[in-house]
């Protein structure tokens, strides 16, 4: 085995350096842009999926909600719940909230959506809403006559916006709107501040007090319709909710993965997205060494031949092969996550994508830059294997002679 | 060493079957110098083939050292060609990306002997052949005449017991033919291996110990000592 790695190397060696520098720039270069594809795509969904899942923890869910089983839909006893659960190691804090469908006008406008009372202070320790004003300030714990709104329902003369028609269109921080609840109560509210997370579903949202929310809809004391857990980056999620299920037994609770199947939706296409342009970039990297491959042992067939008739193995021939293949895709996967890391990466954390949950980076993971130099090598000594193993099978003298 | 029982190709160019060798029976000593010779397309070059185990007879049996070796699997016959026979191509036949040393070590290598054992060898044999100062150049800086030298070093690198030399002298002037026939008269009286070269030229009678001449693919002269 040593002897043919030895002569495998000494032929694969002097077959790259005598070789023409054009040609084994270009194969490097395809190679690199395949690996580059297969490094981009990747990173750009990685990143997508990631952008979306920090948007729905951040803005809409936190990273655990807690419902009620009961028929009234309502958690009670609220505030011991949360201190219970805000003992909890790797919980860092909970916030309550209670809900009411509503509709909203502002001059000939009107639209729909649900008004939601919240604990401020609380809030600003769950959830990241108020670091996305755009406009006005955050509501104080004691407001009893202010609105924050969702850039999709103020509208704030943004007409590209997503849902700029169906909102209120010309509403700003300061702007008197009329809110009807459900029960029919209608009420004035003074814009405080208008919000653009990003995120369209947590746009679509309103928030008020809860002291304001109460009374309007007179709940019982001490009851919510969720309470939304913020936990620390490493803590187990799953252990979290164990200690919570354990608490009491009329809770519902979700992780936010189980709350947001929009998201695990589109991760789930996401990853068959990815699957299909790795193939076809599989099959790009493949062919393009097969038919350097191949062009070359038909070129060398008569060298192939001496090579075999003065006693060098089939398997020492092949073996060059396949390290000269090893080569080309090393070096490509060298360039392309040179180019990935240094130029790409940097210049797309400058001019990122735009989604409609927020700017999207690309994600750089090791596992995943090794999974493709891996993928990548494997293409090519599969693609490279295949016409120097058809050679092997002439005979020698049709080999060296025609 | 040799022992050739008759040994029978044809060729089947479809619809045309062209007989090389025709029932061809000899044996060959160790030490010999045997010249095969013979005008074009009497045989001469396809039975070096067949004793080079390049190629296999259509029947026939071919004996090497008392082991009968015309139907072996390319596997052995690989090992074969590498351990005991050398063979030079009539067209030198080099690796043109290798230097004359490279060229020269690569069988060597493959064999591998101990260490670098190979590499001082085949310094050794391109001094032997006259190419020791010329050693790092690749085949297109050498003559006609000094690649078939290399080609003799590179056949000799692994002690092979016998040399075969296809028209070793076709593509060469005067000077060089006389330098690489000289060169093969050397190791046979020298080193003791036992060469078999094949010519169309009557004139190289004179390097041979014996002759075996073929007419059509049949032998039609066999003669012993010829100085």
């Amino acid at each position: 085995m040593t002897r043919s790695l030895k002569v495998a190397g000494l032929l694969a060696a002097t077959s790259i350096r005598k070789g023409s520098i054009g040609v084994t720039l270009l194969i490097i270069l395809i190679l690199a842009l395949v690996g580059l594809n297969l490094l981009f795509v990747p990173g750009l969904l990685g990143g997508l999926v990631w952008g979306a899942n920090a948007k729905v923890i951040q803005t809409y869910t936190a990273d655990i909600v807690i419902e009620s089983k009961r028929e009234s839909l309502l958690i009670r006893d609220v505030d011991h719940l949360i201190s219970r659960i805000e003992a909890i190691d790797g919980v860092i804090a909970a916030t309550p909230r209670i809900n009411m469908g509503a509709e909203f006008s502002f001059d000939d406008e009107r639209t729909n959506a649900v008004i939601y009372g919240i604990r401020p202070e609380r809030e600003k320790q769950v959830f990241t809403i108020h670091e996305s004003l755009i406009e006005g300030s955050y509501l104080d714990p004691g407001d009893r006559e202010g609105i924050l709104l969702g850039i999709q329902l103020a509208g704030a003369d943004q007409p590209d916006i997503e849902l700029y028609y169906r909102s209120l269109r010309r509403v700003h921080a300061g702007d008197r709107i009329t809110v009807t609840y459900a029960n029919g109560l209608e009420k004035k509210y003074t814009v405080r501040g208008v919000f653009h997370t990003e995120y369209i579903q947590t746009d679509l949202q309103a928030f008020v007090t809860e002291k304001e929310l109460r009374a309007v809809n007179p709940l019982p004391p001490e009851h919510a319709t969720s309470i939304h857990v913020n936990t620390a980056p490493d803590a187990d999620i799953n252990a979290i909710v164990a200690q919570i299920s354990s608490i009491r037994n009329d809770l519902k609770i979700l992780t936010w993965e189980d709350y947001a199947g929009i998201v695990r939706s589109m991760t789930d296409s996401f990853a068959v997205i990815n699957a299909i342009l790795n193939v076809v970039n599989l099959l790009v990297a493949g062919i393009t060494v097969f038919i350097v491959t191949y062009i070359d042992v038909v070129n060398r067939r008569r060298q192939i031949g001496i090579q075999r008739a003065i006693g060098i193995t089939p398997g020492s021939i092949t073996l060059a092969y396949l390290m000269r293949a090893t080569f080309y895709a090393l070096a490509g996967i060298i360039l392309a996550s040179l180019v990935f890391i240094y130029l790409v990466v940097p210049l797309e954390a400058q001019y990122p994508f735009h989604f409609p949950f927020g700017d999207v980076y690309l994600r750089v993971e090791l596992s995943g830059m090794l999974r493709t130099a891996l993928i990548l090598l494997s293409a090519a000594l599969v693609a490279a294997f295949i016409p120097v193993w058809a050679v092997m099978r002439i005979k020698i003298l049709d080999a060296i002679w025609g | 060493m040799y022992e050739i029982q008759e040994l029978t190709k044809i060729y089947d160019m479809g619809k045309v079957k062209v007989k090389a060798l025709d029932g061809v029976s000899f044996a060959v000593q160790d030490g010999d110098m045997l010249a095969i010779m013979g005008r074009s397309g009497s045989g001469k070059s396809t039975l070096l083939r067949q004793m080079g185990l390049l190629d296999q007879p259509t029947s026939g049996r071919i004996i090497f050292d008392g082991k009968e070796v015309t139907r072996l699997p390319e596997r052995e016959r690989a090992k074969l060609r590498l351990r005991h026979l050398g063979y030079v191509f009539q067209e030198y036949a080099l690796l043109g990306e290798l230097t004359a040393h490279q060229n020269v070590y690569l069988p060597g290598m493959m064999l591998g002997e101990e260490g670098n054992n190979y590499r001082e060898r085949a310094r050794e044999l391109l001094e032997l052949v006259g190419l020791g100062e010329r050693m790092n150049h690749y085949p297109k800086e050498l003559s006609g005449g000094e690649q078939q030298r290399v080609a003799i070093a590179r056949a000799l690198i692994n002690h092979p017991r016998v040399l075969l030399a296809d028209e070793p002298c076709a593509n060469l002037d005067t000077i060089s033919s006389g330098m690489v026939m000289g060169t093969l008269v050397r190791l046979n009286r020298e080193l003791g291996v036992t060469v078999i070269f094949v010519s169309h030229d009557p004139d190289d009678r004179k390097y041979a110990q014996s002759v075996l001449v073929l007419s059509d693919g049949r032998i039609a002269e066999r003669g012993g000592l010829v100085k």
